[in-house]
């Protein structure tokens, strides 16, 4: 019961979208509103992928948000192994700074890392969207308590026959946390296929754009535009969606809180 | 292994004191030098884009602008602005009250959703996929979707409100009802994703306690209080503080929605950052109030893991030590999206 009523409020607003982006903007005031239009309107979609560049938005975000994702499950299962297994000089010095660091809040960092990334030169490139997520140590301290779990005997014998640190890494470690990586890869595209004020600073070119911001711009462009808007906001909505549902089948939902015990 | 030294047989495979020293030293070296190329990818991103931005800021926190001449050196010119700007405090205390009532609010309706997905035998699947929908929307996406259901002309939740005989209530327009409304929004928006985490905690709770608590008669309610509270802390606290992150940064939603209005009801403090960068072009100030966040976010985690984690609960329990030797580490860890529980489910 309680479900349903969850379920109810969470769909009933994309409910709403649907009916509106197949509505024609000006019967969209009619008093009720009617949940089915009719006749069903394809303007609002043809006027999104013909007079705005919906489509280079969408391949934009789906290959900066793939690509962030990749490496950031890269390098951060190679650290959180570092972390989790290696006895080092500075470890605790590390894994301390990186832990304090966890609470920087991103959005506090934007004018700093405006100029960062000016000085790099790499303002409205893809590359400003793609390495300043990589700072983010979250992931670290998720796929190092993956790896704390895995018996240290494993490697010590692996480590007996002759392996070395690398392919201990890649022949024992990450097959064994995959379906953690899995769960931090979802996690970490989520996160970026939703970011907003990092490529609104970043960007200002709208062919490079990401889509959320692109989206945000339909408004101010074409002011109230309602049915192009939703228009806008179902067709963002379907790449992600898939995505999920793509991973759903293979998810174990690790909690991930394991990160910040200890 | 054909290189076997003949000296070294039998008794003499003991290695003497200083030769020991000097291996264990050079493996030592050695592992340090491994593991900090392991480490050296993150390192890089991380001084590059954490570290400098935030000496950075430091600095800037006492100088001027910049962009149009070189920058000076002001000493607290910049933090004195920053107090006495009325919009600055303004906007502190919205962030602080959004959260408030964002945070709270998402915790305990997803932990009521945890709580009723995690009781039912079969058949979550499709409820969690639904519930989940709206956390992979962006924050703007969703601040579209309810301009439009709250809208006070066409809107649908004005139009039950003028059926049942009221007047129109404009939410966003309101200078009272704006930042709440955008915590509800935030929050329809959140709910799936703490369901999931809490419902990943809650399936990863060891069955034969609440057995056990069972047939001494505690109660489905008492169960909760004793035993699932407790037993949730190391989610909890992870829940907490990255709420507590997330929240603080509040942006997206009020930038799509209000932009900060009416009368800077809702401004926040990114917001107030984001203006002051490409507004006013005034960087010593903007470096001063994100320092400020910076530090706020650091004191309030901080604060929340003294609480969370060194008191209180480990009165009672520990919940940490005692879930680790009860559940094998990671085994089962919730399957939350499988929909099959191998261990032995109980009424929580």
């Amino acid at each position: 019961m309680i479900l349903f009523v969850g379920v109810a409020i969470a769909l009933v607003p994309f409910l709403y979208v649907v009916s509106t982006s197949f509505k024609e903007s000006t019967s969209l005031f009619s008093y009720p509103p009617d949940w089915i239009p009719s006749p069903i309107f394809w303007g609002n979609f043809e006027s999104l992928f013909a007079d705005h560049p919906f489509v280079q938005w969408t391949l934009n975000t789906l290959f900066v948000s793939g690509a962030v994702t990749a490496l950031k499950l890269w390098f951060d299962s190679m650290a959180g192994y570092a972390l989790a297994k290696m006895e080092f000089a500075g470890r605790r010095g590390v894994a301390l700074l990186l832990l304090l660091s966890v609470a920087i809040p991103i959005s506090a960092l934007i004018i700093p890392m405006f100029f960062v990334v000016r000085y790099l030169g790499l303002l409205n490139t893809y590359w400003a969207l793609i390495l300043p997520p990589l700072a983010n140590p979250l992931g670290i301290f998720m796929a190092r308590s993956f790896i704390v779990g895995i018996p240290d005997d494993l490697e010590a014998s692996a480590r007996l026959d002759g392996a070395s640190e690398f392919t201990i890494y890649r022949k024992i470690v990450l097959p064994l946390i995959r379906p953690g990586l899995v769960v931090l890869g979802m996690f970490t595209f989520m996160l970026q296929y939703t970011s907003f004020i990092w490529p609104l600073i970043a960007v200002q070119d709208s062919d490079r754009q990401v889509l959320a911001v692109g989206i945000s711009g339909l408004q101010s462009a074409f002011l109230q535009d309602w049915g192009l808007l939703s228009a806008g906001m179902l067709a963002a909505a379907i790449p992600i969606t898939v995505v999920f549902l793509l991973v759903q089948r293979a998810f174990v939902f690790n909690d991930l809180s394991g990160a910040l015990k200890e | 292994m054909t290189h076997i030294d003949p000296g070294l047989t039998g008794a003499q495979m003991t290695l003497s004191p200083e030769e020991h020293r000097r291996l264990a030293k050079r493996y030592r070296r050695r592992t340090t030098l491994t593991a900090y190329a392991f480490l050296g990818p993150n390192l890089v991103a991380f001084v590059v884009f954490l570290l400098i931005p935030v000496v950075w800021l430091l600095v800037s926190t006492f100088r001027t602008g910049g962009v149009l001449g070189p920058a000076e050196f002001v000493g607290l010119d910049n933090w004195r602005d920053t107090f006495s700007d009325p919009l600055a405090r303004t906007s502190i205390r919205n962030t602080v009250v959004y959260s408030a009532i964002a945070i709270p609010a998402v915790f305990i309706i997803a932990m009521i959703l945890a709580l009723a997905l995690h009781a039912i035998p079969r058949g979550g699947a499709p409820i969690r996929v639904a519930l989940y929908l709206p956390t992979l929307q962006p924050a703007v996406v969703a601040a579209f979707i309810f301009t439009f259901v709250l809208h006070p002309d066409f809107g649908v939740i004005n139009y039950a409100v003028r059926w049942l005989g009221g007047d129109p209530i404009n939410f966003l327009g309101d200078t009272t009802l704006a930042l709440p409304t955008i915590a509800g929004i935030e929050v329809w928006r959140g709910t799936g994703f703490w369901t999931m985490m809490f419902l990943a905690g809650l399936t990863a709770l060891p069955g034969e306690l609440y057995h056990a608590a069972e047939l001494d008669g505690a109660g489905a309610i008492r169960r909760f209080i004793r035993l699932t509270l407790p037993l949730l802390r190391p989610t909890f606290y992870f829940a907490v503080i990255f709420a507590t992150i997330v929240n603080l940064q509040l942006f997206d939603s009020v930038f799509a929605l209000t932009d900060g209005g009416p009368v800077n009801s809702t401004i926040s403090v990114s917001l107030y950052i984001y203006r002051s960068l490409f507004l006013f072009g005034d960087i010593g100030f903007g470096a001063t109030l994100s320092f400020l966040l910076v530090i706020t976010v650091l004191l309030l985690t901080g604060l929340q893991t003294y609480l969370l984690r060194h008191r209180k609960f480990r009165l009672t329990t520990r919940p940490s030590t005692r879930n680790a030797a009860l559940t094998p580490p990671r085994a089962g860890l919730a399957q939350a999206f499988q929909g099959r529980d191998r261990r032995s489910r109980c009424r929580t």
